[in-house]
């Protein structure tokens, strides 16, 4: 029997966390472009505009609305020789997975709120599970199956090749993966992300305790998700384009959106399980809880400071961009006039909003049945505080990802193999090896 | 006779192939902060809005040069044509109304898709009719014909758009030496 009380609602309402790596898609793919434009001395797309107040490009943003315009109108074309059935099938196994996988992070502390049965704890994952980050392993692996089924179904020489460096990839880069984060399974004694972070929050961060283990991890998402320098399964020069080599239009852009969320998902995984998840040193959950008005207030007064700061670029920006004898000066100057009044106005609202937040807002426990807890509004204002916080840190590995991408040049085939056979899996078993000696001798 | 190029050595930190992997995130990083900061640093021009600088002898779209009265330079003598290495040149003659002159053209065509930009028309010319230095170096059309630029096409232009010291345009009606021109010419 279910019990439509409040502890239901919140459960429920956790789904739309699952929507979370969607939003990150067109963040990564603006970012992408951009982060690499700028690395490599270029400015990158950034005309599409909204046609309004002089041509509104929030600094290229837009530009992701005619692409996907673009890929959802073209003729989503199939190939004669192609397996018709599996050919459509595949991609979408991707992008189920990115909506799968968010279930099992933990994007804020657990809270405890009144139920029809007494208190009941309403955890930070969608899906509460014992067997957490394997259920994420099992999950993120299976994405590979995409690749694979694309590739064959194509019934393309080409793309075969390249599903199949994508499986062997995976498959050597999966084991040594799992056994870069064993040693921090063995420090905390439990599979649960939530459990993880809260270890975190008690003791040191991931990254300390386990160094190694985070870079080999790094590494190793890399290479599961197809990146440079692991970006095998593609190769213009040799074999074509790779596993999507046959695929057009919409099709194509769902193994592209996968991809984007499966690196979305992965950075959410590294930050939950090396650095920290939803806690932020000195910020632990019960302080935030307590402070709820001055921690809010501070993030507002943060977030009005990077409006200041892009009010204040576009200023400075618009005052050298009308010195070019540009055609379109004009059109410029009222868009630039626009974001520097849009965002400072942003700035002064969020100012104010911290402040009164910071002055007013001065939680108290309430006492259900003996016990002391905190209103259910305190528990959603930290939710949404740890919220932001690991899409923070999310985001910032996302931007590692895009960083290391635009640095490395890629390996060769069987180099990416000789890594990680040779090198990867053996460091992640002494790594293992030597952590389980020292968490034995130290937890007796 | 073969030479061996010796191979240097990677050093051992090299070979540990971390530091450098941080060498290279430093310097992508660099260029990434100093982008953001400072985009005007970026050697990028905002082509199209701002206009690139052409130099003035840069091969660019031809036109003929006009004479006091108006009146095509060209005296039809199939010089440029004969030299065009694309053969893109298709010129027609027809006698000239003014009786010092014997021939000018009735049709002047440049097919600019097939124009390969050499510039050795304007060698060609005795009479210094075509010259390249219109500074026109974008060419967009949607139709083939479109590149097809006749003799009304090459003439339009104006000596405004061109320096002062450049008397050959200063005579062209419009220009500042025009009535000077005219006179010398015996015209009024
Ligand atoms: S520039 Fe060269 S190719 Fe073009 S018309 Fe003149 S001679 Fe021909
Ligand atoms: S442009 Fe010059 S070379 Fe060509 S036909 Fe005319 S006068 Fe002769």
């Amino acid at each position: 029997m279910i019990e439509f009380d409040l502890p239901f609602i919140l459960q429920c309402a956790k789904f739309l966390l699952a929507f979370v790596p969607l939003c990150f898609i067109p963040i990564l793919i603006w970012g992408e472009r951009r982060g690499a434009s700028l690395i490599q001395d270029r400015l990158g797309p950034n005309r599409a505009n909204i046609p309004l107040l002089g041509g509104l490009r929030l600094f290229g943003l837009v530009q992701n609305a005619p692409d996907g315009i673009k890929l959802f109108t073209k003729e989503s074309f199939i190939p004669k020789h192609a397996h018709k059935f599996w050919y459509i099938v595949a991609p979408m196994i991707p992008l189920c997975i990115a909506f799968l996988t968010p279930s099992v992070i933990p994007w804020f502390a657990p809270m405890a709120v009144e139920g029809a049965k007494g208190i009941a704890n309403v955890s930070g994952q969608i899906l509460d599970a014992d067997a957490g980050v394997l259920v994420l392993f099992a999950l993120s692996g299976l994405s590979v199956y995409g690749v694979v089924l694309g590739a064959w179904a194509s019934n393309s020489k080409y793309a075969l090749m390249g599903g199949m460096r994508a499986s062997a990839m995976m498959i050597s880069y999966e084991v040594s993966m799992g056994l870069s984060v064993a040693g921090i399974f063995l420090i905390v004694g439990s599979f649960s992300l939530t459990n993880i972070v809260e270890w975190q929050a008690a003791h040191v961060w991931g990254i300390v305790a386990q160094p190694l283990g985070f870079v080999m991890f790094l590494t190793s998402l890399f290479a599961e998700t197809g990146r440079a320098p692991f970006d095998v399964a593609e190769g213009d020069s040799e074999i074509v384009a790779g596993y999507f080599l046959e695929y057009s239009a919409i099709r194509f852009g769902l193994y592209y959106m996968g991809e984007y969320a499966h690196i979305a998902i992965a950075s959410a995984l590294v930050s939950t399980v090396f650095l920290g998840g939803y806690h932020m040193p000195w910020l632990g959950t019960e302080v935030i809880r307590a402070n709820l008005g001055l921690v809010g207030g501070g993030l507002l007064a943060a977030i009005a400071l990077l409006c200041i700061w892009i009010a204040y670029a576009s200023n400075r920006w618009s005052n050298i961009y009308a010195k070019m004898n540009a055609t379109d000066a004009a059109q410029r100057k009222l868009e630039y006039r626009v974001m520097t009044g849009l965002f400072s106005g942003l700035a002064v609202l969020l100012l104010v909003a911290g402040s009164a937040l910071a002055l007013f807002v001065h939680p108290q426990q309430v006492s259900v049945g003996g016990t002391e807890i905190w209103p259910l509004w305190v528990n959603l204002g930290t939710a949404a505080i740890q919220l932001g916080i690991v899409v923070a840190k999310t985001l910032f590995i996302c931007w590692v990802f895009i960083w290391v991408r635009w640095t490395l040049p890629r390996f060769r085939y069987d180099q990416v193999m000789g890594l990680g056979w040779k090198i990867l899996l053996n460091i992640a078993l002494v790594n293992l090896l030597v952590t389980a000696v020292v968490a034995k001798l130290v937890k007796g | 006779m073969a030479r061996i190029v010796p191979r240097t050595e990677m050093t051992l930190v090299e070979k540990a192939y971390i530091p450098e992997i941080a060498r290279g995130l430093k310097v992508t990083m660099g260029h990434f902060l100093k982008g953001f900061f400072k985009p005007e640093s970026i050697p990028v021009k905002h082509y199209p809005e701002v206009e690139p600088f052409v130099p003035r002898d840069y091969r660019s779209r031809h036109r003929l040069m006009k004479r006091p009265d108006g009146e095509p330079r060209c005296v039809a003598c199939f010089m440029c044509a004969t030299a065009c290495p694309a053969n893109c040149m298709t010129i027609e003659a027809t006698s000239s109304d003014d009786d010092r002159i014997e021939k000018k053209p009735s049709k002047f065509e440049i097919d600019q898709l097939v124009c390969v930009f050499c510039g050795l028309c304007v060698e060609a010319c005795p009479v210094d009719a075509i010259r390249m230095d219109t500074k026109k170096m974008a060419f967009a059309a949607d139709k083939r014909e479109t590149f097809k630029v006749g003799l009304e096409d090459l003439m339009d232009w104006d000596p405004k758009d061109y320096p002062e010291s450049d008397i050959q345009s200063q005579k062209a009606p419009g220009g500042t030496l025009n009535a000077q021109a005219r006179k010398e010419w015996g015209l009024q």
